[in-house]
């Protein structure tokens, strides 16, 4: 326990890139604040950002939202730590932001010291852990096997907060991290200075994605958590914006299996015996919250490999007796497809030929529970998937002719059974990825998988 | 508190999905009142082989989290396939949440 005064910590926005008000920005910084965070990645976007190395966020939004927080935190002093830099973490997306901060410290004259915090894993180091028997999977996904592992594009692990303290003691006036704990943005200074875990680990958990817990949901914004020695208080950076007891009780809901037991990389967040109190109309202060620091330190590994490529099409159906026998007859195309595909000298099993059919069960697939007939119209949404950007065009422009040509029953509309909304209709959508690492790897160092380099900017 | 059945839909504040990871879903149900969010919590509708038949995956596989300090139920499946595969039609998971609108809350 420590007798320093309140930390207090700034979570930018929940995304940077996504935004914040300079109104809530230069209130925080009139009130004082210990550290500017921003978590600068995820990995909801699905695969391909990871894949292809690049951000999913624009280039000249990250590019406002960076510049704002580096001179706030180079003129005032005050650290700065992007999370998850570039989107992805990886080797291009560290890259990427590192490039963006040396245009902005040249554009607006500012020097600094930065630790640049490296994620992207070796497939050697990855193979010589699944050796040592030190990776298994998070969740419903097999064992990590050394194939596998041969196929991915690129893995990244997420560090905890021991990079990040290493990055502050070095001297670091800015720190850009590779993939990275949403949560230890924040709880790396409070904890390295002595502060409770719980309630670092809990802090941040509560304002990494900043605006989402301030109400009116006008979009992102910044917050502020202060941690105390017993407590810390949450509250938003913008003076007309409230945050309340409910809405920062629900937080940990949010994209976690339980609200309850939170994993971390080196233990577990317990916030059953927390307690939430509204003490202003903008303030809330939460107590009790428990880090159990796990048997042996695991971090997330993240990996994707690449499918092919991938193109797309879109079209409506409107002829009554189509839309009844659709099943049949996209059946019947695949068919037709198939056969098209070998007089191509294309073997069917090299590529995928997914068709989506919106309107009936394109969302939810074999989950969907409705199962009444269609409405008026469908919407048609097909994929190709195969081994080259040529092979993928030739098998949609097949699949294209077959949807809007096959025969059915009680067929009218001889001259086209699709109202294509685009020319070009087929939509090239470039390099095709899965997720196909999805597993913890137990550490004896947590810094080991994360080199981190020191280096001087604007000087 | 002997009501008639009500939909679920019709009581709860929220209902929303989202991935949990890219290996499984996690639906939310939260409500504006304790009372009402008590009803449904001890009414059973809510438990785990019921969620597992309407979403067609097996009774082990579902996690149901009563989260009595915000007045919410959290609900946990596995995807049909990860985030982004060949044969996912939701990235983000935000829209599995439909078939738990229509529950019967006695």
């Amino acid at each position: 326990m420590v007798s320093s005064p309140p930390l207090r910590l700034l979570a930018a926005s929940g995304m940077l890139g996504y935004g914040f008000t300079e109104a809530a920005f230069e209130n925080v910084l009139a009130g004082g604040i210990d550290v500017i965070g921003c978590d600068g990645g995820s990995m909801d976007p699905g695969p391909y950002y990871l894949g292809s190395g690049t951000p999913f966020v624009s280039r000249r939004a990250m590019k406002r939202d960076l510049a704002l927080l580096l001179e706030a935190g180079v003129r005032g002093g005050i650290p700065v730590i992007i999370g998850s830099a570039g989107g992805g973490g990886g080797a291009p997306h560290v890259a990427y932001t590192r490039a963006m901060v040396d245009e902005i410290a040249a554009e607006r004259g500012l020097a600094f010291d930065m630790a640049v915090i490296h994620s992207e894993q070796e497939q050697g180091r990855l193979r010589a852990a699944v050796r040592d028997g030190r990776v298994r999977p998070l969740g419903p996904i097999g064992e990590l096997e050394e194939a596998t592992i041969a196929g991915t594009t690129r893995v990244v692990a997420m560090m905890g907060v021991e990079p990040l303290q290493a990055a502050l003691a070095g001297g670091a006036q800015v720190v850009v991290a590779g993939r990275c704990s949403d949560a230890a943005i924040y709880a790396a200074a409070p904890i390295a200075r002595g502060y409770d875990p719980g309630l670092a680990w809990h802090l941040g958990k509560i304002i990494e994605c900043a605006g989402q817990v301030v109400e009116p949901r006008t979009g992102q914004d910044c917050v502020v958590g202060t941690l105390a020695a017993d407590h810390f208080l949450v509250e938003p950076g913008h003076p007309d914006k409230r945050c309340t007891r409910m809405r920062i009780a629900a937080h940990t809901l949010y994209e976690n299996p339980s609200p309850y037991l939170l994993t971390e990389p080196g233990g577990t967040l317990d916030t059953r015996a927390c307690t939430y109190e509204q003490v202003d109309p903008r303030r809330v202060r939460v107590s009790g919250s428990v880090f159990t620091p796990a048997p042996e330190y695991t971090v997330k590994l993240e990996g994707v490999s690449a499918l092919g490529f991938r193109t797309v099409f879109v079209a409506g159906v409107r002829d009554p007796d189509l839309v009844a026998g659709i099943d049949d007859f996209v059946a019947a195309c695949r068919e037709r497809v198939a056969g098209e595909a070998r007089a191509l000298g294309v073997d069917p099993q090299s590529y995928t030929l997914t068709v989506r059919v919106y309107g009936r069960d394109a969302v939810m697939g074999a989950r969907e529970p409705v199962r009444e007939p269609l409405g008026h119209e469908i919407g048609i949404v097909a994929d190709v998937i195969a081994p080259d950007e040529d092979t993928s065009r030739a098998i949609m422009a097949k699949a294209r002719y077959a949807l809007l040509h096959t025969d059915f029953p009680h067929r009218k509309c001889i001259s086209g059974n699709l109202a294509i909304p685009f020319s070009p209709s087929d939509l090239p959508a470039g390099q095709a990825y899965r997720f196909s690492v999805w597993h913890v790897m137990a550490l004896d160092d947590p810094l080991e998988p994360f080199p981190i380099e020191m280096v001087r900017v604007g000087r | 508190m002997s009501a008639a059945p009500e939909r679920l839909g019709d009581l709860a504040r929220v209902v929303r999905s989202k991935n949990a990871g890219a290996l499984l879903f996690t639906l939310d149900v939260m409500f504006a009142d304790e009372a009402t969010y008590l009803r449904v919590r001890d009414s059973g509708a809510l438990d785990a082989s019921r969620i597992a038949t309407l979403y067609g995956v097996s009774d082990n596989a579902v996690d149901v989290i009563p989260y009595d300090v915000a007045w919410a139920i959290k609900v946990t499946i596995p995807r049909p396939v990860p985030s982004g595969d060949p044969a996912d039609s939701d990235v983000y998971g935000a829209q599995q949440h439909a078939p738990l609108l229509d529950i019967e809350i006695p």
